[in-house]
């Protein structure tokens, strides 16, 4: 085992902070500057340069799934299935829009490359899925947020965050299910089983969560929380089933309660700390030679799926019936790829086989820096865009 | 004046308030509290942020907007909240008042003051539409509605001054 001691977490947190520090001077998202960092001080880079780095062992690891469970967890109190409803047909007509554009030239472009049909899968996921927490900061950042773009845009994402709960369920099963269709159809069983009821404790479960959360004190709080939230996860995982949508669906359980804003408020700084070590963890596990030896289906996914997201999200603002300026900002509004895409990287680094082991995280990771960077510049020149795009559509019409 | 509201996940809610001009006014309230206010110029314009509020300081800024802190014409066009002259009071009653122990129906506030007893807040129970029959208690603070007059004078009968 590789020890993970107090000094390289101390380095951990320097690292992060320093990124942080960056991030809110440059204006930039701080998830790929965690993940840079913590590429930094990796053994691939400081290791390699004789400079004292971080061994991404079996404590930094159990950090980082923390991470993983309370960053879906905080989707499921957010996720609310009434919020849904109420706006179903316009939701689901731009999230429909956006899936069935998005993820399958994922698919396509892993088949394309000759990869197996689960390994497709997982790219498809990782180009398919916004990064909610980029995407959201730059909305609140830009002032969009109160123009009509934001609501095509978050009703987008909720879509989206509904769709990976079900995605992360079914791959988990198809990675860590082992070979031959018996196994496979044995690790579904249990994941839709153990889901299926964690959903119906969930639906039914209100009381339950309420009666729990019921304390006034804030660190009886906190610990309740996480008493009902690791175990489930902790147990999900325990038997073969993704510990990300067990968490999710305990958010989903807490967000029916009237605890929800207390819990956002107690547990968001909790939060953030797994998270950033979560990405911090990504950086580490990631040799950036392995990200210069992806730069092909990178630069191929980064050329076709950029374009893709902003098709999907025009359509996505048409069915909101914004004006073509407007619905081509819900375009450029989605491009960022974050949290979710290392989510499944991290999933798929679980598997056998150097391309889920190795290809998959280092594409995962080189993607997600190119497009939250991509993304997040497209939206402060989203002026220049709008007069490139349409001043082009107008010369072409002219030309007709 | 229409008012629309619509959620934001993730963040909170937004609404937007038609001002008269063809411009809006929206106001995006944050989950953390915080309200950011807009105002968009027309409908089709950009939205520009005009101010950043904490919660606190929203609330108070909220207040004074309604009058409730100073009403600069005292005349029909000016209403509060429940329009008119009608006013909501909080009374709390106090340890060793004669109210302690006594029913609605006994104490008979209403004939006495002309203001009415909507709520009765007891710690983390609330009692709605309170019976002559609820017994009140020291400590319970009581909601009553009418004229700004009964309300002063059932503000003082309740805590003795």
């Amino acid at each position: 085992m590789v020890e993970f001691s107090l000094l390289e977490l101390g380095e951990l947190f320097v690292a992060v902070a320093v990124a942080g520090a960056l991030g809110a001077r440059l204006g930039l998202s701080v998830i790929p500057l965690y993940v840079v960092v913590g590429m930094f001080a990796s053994p691939f880079v400081a290791g390699r340069l004789g400079l004292p780095y971080v061994l991404p062992g079996e404590t930094l690891t159990l950090l980082a799934e923390v991470g993983i469970v309370l960053l879906l967890f905080f989707l499921g109190l957010e996720f609310s299935l009434d919020r849904l409803l109420a706006a179903k047909t316009n939701i689901t007509r731009a999230g429909v829009i956006d899936i069935v554009i998005n993820l399958p030239i994922g698919v396509v472009i892993g088949l394309a490359l000759g990869w197996s049909f689960v390994e497709a899968l997982l790219l498809g996921g990782i180009v398919y899925i916004s990064s909610s927490a980029i995407i959201t900061k730059s909305l609140i950042d830009l002032g969009w947020i109160a123009n009509a773009e934001s609501e095509p845009i978050l009703g987008t994402l909720v879509f989206e965050d509904l769709v990976i709960a079900v995605y992360l369920a079914v791959v988990t099963s198809l990675v860590l299910g082992g070979d031959g269709l018996g196994s496979l159809a044995r690790s579904l069983a249990i994941a839709f089983g153990f889901l299926g009821l964690l959903l119906v404790a969930v639906q039914y479960g209100t009381r339950f969560f309420s009666a729990v959360l019921d304390v006034q004190d804030p660190e009886p709080f906190v610990l309740r929380t996480l008493g009902v939230l690791i175990p489930i996860a902790g147990f999900a995982l325990s038997i073969g089933v993704s510990e990300a949508v067990a968490a999710f669906f305990v958010g989903m359980g807490f967000s029916t309660t009237e605890h929800r804003e207390r819990i956002e408020r107690r547990l968001v700084g909790i939060r953030d700390v797994f998270a950033a070590i979560f990405f911090f963890w990504i950086g580490v596990n990631t040799d950036p030679r392995l990200v210069v030896a992806a730069a092909v289906p990178l630069a191929i996914a980064v050329v076709l799926t950029a374009p893709t997201k902003v098709i999907s999200g025009y359509y996505g603002g048409q069915v909101y019936d914004l004006t073509p300026k407007r619905s081509l900002r819900v375009g450029l509004g989605l491009v960022s790829r974050g949290e979710f895409s290392l989510v499944i990287a991290a999933l798929a680094a679980q598997g056998t086989g150097t391309v889920m082991t190795e290809l998959i995280p280092a594409f995962a990771v080189g993607y997600v820096l190119v497009m939250s960077t991509l993304g997040t510049v497209l939206m402060g020149e989203s002026d220049r865009v709008e007069t490139l795009v349409f001043r082009t559509k107008t010369e072409t019409a002219a030309a007709d | 004046m229409t008012v629309y509201e619509s959620d934001l996940p993730g963040v909170g809610k937004k609404h937007e308030i038609e001002l008269g001009d063809g411009s809006q006014l929206v106001i995006v309230t944050h989950n953390t509290g915080k309200r950011e206010v807009f105002r968009r110029a027309t409908p089709d314009a950009d939205s520009e942020k005009l101010l950043e509020l904490p919660d606190q300081l929203a609330r108070q800024v909220g207040t004074i907007l309604e009058g409730a802190y100073f009403q600069p014409v005292r005349s029909q066009s000016i209403e509060t909240l429940l329009g008119g002259d009608t006013v909501i009071e909080w009374v709390e009653v106090p340890e060793g008042s004669d109210l302690d122990g006594t029913t609605l129906g006994e104490a008979d506030l209403r004939q006495e003051t002309g203001a009415n007893v909507i709520v009765v807040q007891r710690g983390e129970t609330t009692i709605t539409n309170p019976g002559g029959d609820t017994e009140l208690r020291a400590g319970d603070t009581l909601l009553a509605v009418g004229p700004r007059e009964a309300c002063q004078t059932f503000e003082s009968l309740v805590t003795g001054e």
